[in-house]
């Protein structure tokens, strides 16, 4: 009698047990909002549908925001791993959107203005007239911080997740604690700009204002100081990191411009790859300066220059 | 001895110089992009330097003199990820480098490829492929 209840009761606790079990499983691992990990892939036209039916970067991001009932907290428990060093996957040229045909012009639906302007810069960059803002170490800038080749880290915490470029030392703060941007009498240019996210599962949702004009790489557009950006980061698998970003910008951009970036993890298995500081100052053979006529070239070199006897 | 090969690429050659990026930082425009140029000399300094690494290498001109000329590449971490470390290319080394000449005929180049004296060969270009 006494032995019967006893395995009764043992086996009562041993499936009220199991029961839980995939409770607090599941309780470990963050649940998929509707842009979550278990939503189904959209479509690149579906990703550029979803742009144009918000009409500013607040409203797309409100919007996903609003899908993902606010989203959750990360916590140690459930906190993506996005270790290592990655760098942008491979395209050729420089192109903003990864998409943009080989020899083709930019994706991106552009006003005439700034249309015109980026065919002068293509064309003038043909007869070797081209200068970048960065020559001088200058931050590429968000949105351009996209697209650049170097290095990357991407630290993960709760409240915060660090968005490392090896260029120029340049690192994105995006808070996720719950904070929201600035107030706007109070909001100046720069060259990351402010922002926020939220935690969709393991999908980071960024909202990105406050930003400086720049371009998005050479031979691509301009953009204006009213570009803001939502990007949608997630893993994709144990090797890369994918992120959707819209980027609205009404002077430039007739319907916000979609693009699919990746971030490659690298083999590093004597863990000799570092980001290190960066100084174009550090060595004056790497000094240029923008000639009258909007060429670059190099300011002096410590080795024998042109026209000198050795 | 100096030996300097100016030639055009072939468009094979070309196209697959377009399939990865040129100086990312700043523009390549002060370059050549359709010649290349070759010399054989003795490594003077390798320049380790972010954002552009600098391999400086001393040829002897046909009358004896020295013109040390520039060869521009990535900084530190894509070189290595070329498989090019400091140590490769220390004071005396002998090479023969190819790049892409500088329009105003300065004595410079963008740095495209390089032989050792021993055989071993390294492309900075590298840098940007994933491994």
């Amino acid at each position: 009698m006494l032995r019967g209840t006893t395995t009764t009761v043992l086996s009562i606790v041993f499936l009220a047990a199991a029961a839980l079990l995939p409770a607090c499983s599941r309780a470990n691992t963050p649940p998929a909002g509707t842009a979550g990990a278990q939503a189904p892939e959209r479509t690149r036209e579906q990703m550029i549908d979803l742009g144009r039916q918000h009409k500013t970067a607040s409203e797309l991001y409100q919007a996903l925001r609003e899908q993902a009932k606010g989203g959750q907290r990360l916590t140690s428990n459930n906190q993506p791993d996005w270790n290592g060093v990655y760098t942008r996957a491979p395209i050729p040229g420089f192109a903003f959107d990864p998409a943009q045909p080989p020899n083709g012009l930019p994706t991106a639906k552009l006003t005439p203005e700034f249309h015109a302007k980026m065919l002068k810069r293509i064309a003038d960059a043909k007869q070797g007239i081209e200068w970048d803002p960065i020559s001088t170490c200058s931050p590429p800038g968000h949105p351009r911080w996209l697209t650049e080749p170097f290095l990357r880290e991407f630290i993960v915490t709760p409240d915060q997740t660090w968005l490392i470029n090896e260029m120029v030392n340049d690192i994105r703060r995006i808070y996720t604690d719950g904070r929201n941007h600035v107030p706007e009498a109070d909001r100046y240019p720069l060259y990351n700009g402010d922002s926020i996210g939220f935690w969709d599962g393991q999908k980071l949702v960024i909202h990105t204002n406050q930003l400086q004009a720049g371009i998005y790489q050479r031979s691509q557009p301009d953009y204006t100081d009213q570009v803001e950006t939502v990007e949608i980061w997630q893993k994709v698998d144990d090797k890369a990191l994918g992120v959707d970003v819209w980027v609205y910008d009404p002077p430039s951009l007739e319907e916000p411009w979609y693009a699919k970036q990746s971030y490659v993890k690298l083999n590093d298995p004597d863990k000799n790859l570092r980001i290190r500081y960066w100084n174009c100052a550090e060595n004056q053979n790497n000094s240029v300066f923008q000639t009258d006529k909007g060429a670059t070239e190099f300011r002096g070199f410590t080795f024998t220059r042109k026209g000198e006897k050795p | 001895m100096i030996k300097t090969t100016v030639t055009a690429l072939l468009s094979i050659g070309a196209l697959a110089m377009l399939a990865v990026p040129g100086l990312a930082h700043h523009s390549g425009a002060m370059f050549e992009q359709v010649k290349t140029i070759t010399i054989e000399g003795v490594v003077k300094e390798f320049q380790f330097t972010n954002p552009h690494s600098w391999l400086l290498v001393n040829v002897t001109n046909k009358d004896g003199s020295v013109t040390t000329w520039g060869f521009e590449a990535e900084g530190p971490s894509t070189l290595q990820r070329a498989g090019i470390r400091r140590s490769d290319f220390m004071p005396g080394t002998r090479l023969k480098i190819t790049g892409h000449p500088m329009r105003d005929g300065s004595p410079a180049a963008a740095w495209v490829d390089a032989i050792r004296a021993d055989g071993k060969r390294f492309d900075p270009r590298e840098g940007f492929k994933v491994k």
